[in-house]
């Protein structure tokens, strides 16, 4: 049985101070027109304007997306010049699929905790409806041979060699480049061997929906959040949608097996948008007078190997959960609140069920099963399926989201006890990261 | 503005294309005409709620190198409004040709942020008819107000050249002190399709703008950047730094050919804001001189 690594031992945590993100579009929506530096720069303008940082040094800004133009090198850097940032606040592009925010939520938070940096920003981005298209390879070689060609017959020759086939684009898709299959197929493969209903993952579903216009009718978003482009709320939110509705939809992925489930409905949309966290150590906070909504704890990253079959594609939240909590000592019922990404129902239901499995736990994690988490703890203002999944600005939006939610719980408790919630976002390449915040 | 201006309102912004083929056809008229107005046409034309086009703000955004956020960039609102001006100079009295007018500068003010979804109003009219030392130029102001509070105002100067306009007020004194180059801060190289893009994205389809022919008929060899284009970028290119409310000045020089290369330069101000300029690298002639200062 491995053995947990100990928590490193800090001087200090990172505070979570604020969070902006732009309401998110679906594919060929609002943001059909704006690039992932536009929402990028959209989503850190307004964090900015919020917290009154205009002008400001911040120590690092830590970004990044998952589909990506090559002219986007330095996205983040750009992004901040965009924004009214002090132009000497430096940028670093990063990536870790859909858990890209979450990351660098975590490289700013150990910058903070490090006292590398008294400041920073972690955020997200990406859009879907401006998605970088390719040439193909034989095409881009052919004419990375001409651009160095130096007669008139050499460059004919390479023309010449091209095929109509070598000219047809090429657009990125979710297919993992080792298995061949997309996300959903990969997660129908998981949901069939976790024996997840139809029923279970349209619950799923309905709650995300309802739980979101709930949040949005109370006002629970006002200050987490810029409109953007005629867009006030997230486009793909269906407040009067029902289990009815839900239960019509056809499946679009597992087909080829037995009683497919997965839908439109119960599966993230293809999005565009942008998520921000401004995170500071408590006394850059306290000197600005900016409140501290609640600090980064710990986190874990884990991985599974997906690609012989040993696990489901989006399971690793499966394993970095149980890490994390025994590394920390907290137990499932120390948490107030529970987010885990919705990139499909199913991988809610299929993340939980591993959880609860003493038997799966022990054999594949080689830890205890962290039990069985309450559903009135769980994504309490909806995830991904009702708000959308802009790959990388998932984390970001979790990561404001859950860091109010705590704030909000801790001032109304009277005794001042400590208020946990854990975050689990899985991500493509058999990956995951989970993280603890505290208020 | 003079008290007896006349307020026309419009239906709507009018397109720039069809302005210029009205004063098209006004140019084959005047020929047979013998009366030339003297005189500014004392109105003021004026269009209630115009709001930006979430489109087409996207693609203003990213053909100068604007943040893309909801903020309407200066000279988008230029492009939004100045449609209004074109139609007081499209008139039958404007004593001046709309077609083959050179403009000279451009004074912007902008005092609070704009934003994609504002319902704005738009009044413009003409003033100050004055000689020059090459013809006879004129101000074009035009100003946008959100909930009756003037947020944005410009004055585009415009000269007709070889115009001599009975009664115009006498020429500017002499030649005023050419202030030194700012320090290089980048290359700007224009591709020769800079022209209709920027057509494209503005609506200012003029044919100096947009085609070789086309400049070639009004005495370029070829294709001409549009002024507001040059100094949009110059804008652009201050940034952030210019603050929510600021004021944005232009003197045009020698017109950009397309394709081309503007050397580009900009200087802090010691009371705050920046003097730019871009200019030819080998010949030093200016192509365009302004600053960009806090109000």
């Amino acid at each position: 049985m491995p053995k947990p690594s100990k928590p490193a031992s800090t001087t200090r945590r990172a505070a979570v101070v604020g969070a902006n993100r732009i309401p998110f579009g679906k594919a060929g929506g609002a943001y059909a027109a704006a690039s992932n530096l536009d929402m990028l720069t959209a989503a850190l303008s307004g964090l900015v304007a919020r917290h009154g940082l205009a002008g400001e040094r911040l120590g690092d800004v830590m970004a990044g997306a998952v589909l990506k133009h090559s002219r986007d090198f330095n996205l983040t850097r750009e992004a901040v010049l965009g924004a009214s940032l002090s132009p000497q606040t430096p940028a670093a592009d990063l990536q870790r699929a859909c858990a890209t925010s979450l990351e660098a939520t975590w490289d700013v938070a150990n910058k903070i905790a490090l006292g590398q940096i008294e400041s920073g920003i972690a955020a997200g981005v990406d859009s879907t409806s401006d998605a970088p298209i390719v040439v193909s390879d034989r095409l881009r070689r052919t004419l990375l041979k001409l651009s160095r060609a130096k007669t008139v017959p050499q460059r004919l020759q390479l023309l010449a060699g091209l095929r109509p086939g070598d000219l047809v684009p090429v657009a990125p898709d979710t297919a993992e480049p080792r298995t061949g299959l997309s996300m959903g197929e990969h997660q129908a493969l998981t949901t069939r061997e976790w024996g997840i209903t139809r029923e279970a993952q349209d619950a799923v579903a309905l709650a995300s929906h309802h739980n979101l216009a709930a949040a949005y009718e109370r006002g629970f978003f006002d200050d987490l959040m810029t409109p953007y482009r005629g867009l006030t709320r997230d486009e793909a939110l269906r407040p009067d949608t029902s289990a009815e509705k839900l239960a019509k939809l056809k499946p679009v992925f597992g087909l080829k097996g037995e009683s497919p489930s997965m839908t439109a409905g119960n599966s993230t949309p293809l999005s565009d948008g942008a998520a921000a966290v401004l995170l500071a150590s408590d006394e850059w906070a306290a000197e600005r007078g900016l409140p501290v909504l609640a600090h980064v704890v710990d986190a874990e990253a884990a991985a599974v190997d997906f690609v012989r079959g040993e696990d489901g594609l989006l399971m690793a939240g499966a394993y970095a959960v149980p890490r994390l909590l025994a590394r920390t000592g907290l137990g499932l019922d120390d948490f107030a609140f529970v987010e885990i990404h919705e990139a499909f129902a199913s991988t809610v239901l299929t993340t939980t069920a591993a959880w609860a499995d003493d038997d799966w736990s022990r054999r594949k994690v080689g830890l205890p099963a962290i039990g069985q988490v309450d559903p009135a703890r769980l994504n309490v203002v909806g995830s991904s399926l009702a708000a959308g999944h802009p790959f990388a600005a998932t984390g970001a939006r979790i990561v404001g989201t859950l860091a109010k939610l705590l704030a909000e719980r801790k001032a109304s408790a009277a005794d001042g006890a400590p208020v946990r919630g854990l975050i689990s976002v899985c991500a493509a390449g058999g990956q995951a990261v989970a993280m603890i915040l505290e208020a | 503005m003079t008290a007896e201006m006349r307020e026309v309102r419009l239906a709507e912004v009018p397109t720039l294309g069809s302005l210029y083929a009205q004063a098209l056809g006004r140019m084959a008229q005047t020929v047979m005409t013998t009366r030339q107005p003297t005189t500014l046409p004392a109105v003021r034309y004026a269009v209630d709620d115009v709001a930006a086009d979430r489109d087409q703000l996207a693609e203003y955004q990213h053909l100068l190198g604007e943040p893309g956020t909801d903020v309407l960039p200066a000279g988008y609102v230029h492009v939004l409004a100045f449609p209004v001006a074109v139609a007081v100079m499209a008139r039958a009295d404007f004593p001046l040709p709309l077609l083959g007018m050179v403009h000279l500068a451009n004074d912007v003010e902008q005092r609070a942020p704009l934003r994609l979804g504002d319902r704005l109003a738009v009044r413009a009219w003409a003033e100050d008819l004055r000689l020059h030392r090459a013809g006879t130029q004129v101000d074009l102001v035009t100003e946008v107000d959100r909930d009756g509070e003037t947020v944005w105002r410009g004055v585009s100067t415009y000269l007709a050249k070889g115009r001599t306009v009975a009664g115009a007020a006498a020429a500017e004194p002499g030649e005023r002190d050419v202030p030194a180059l700012p320090p290089v801060a980048g290359q700007w190289r224009l591709r020769p399709d800079v022209g209709r893009r920027y057509a494209a994205v503005s609506g200012d389809r003029n044919p100096i703008h947009t085609s070789a022919l086309g400049a070639k008929l009004f005495g370029f060899p070829r294709a001409i950047a549009h002024g507001m284009y040059t100094a949009a970028r110059a804008l652009a290119t201050v940034g952030v730094a210019r603050g929510d409310a600021f004021r944005w000045t232009v003197e045009f020089g020698k017109p950009v050919l397309l394709p081309g290369t503007v050397t580009f330069g900009l200087g802090a101000r010691a009371t705050g804001g920046h003097d730019y300029a871009g200019w030819d690298a080998r010949s030093g002639k200016r192509y365009l001189t302004g600053a960009v200062t806090p109000l």
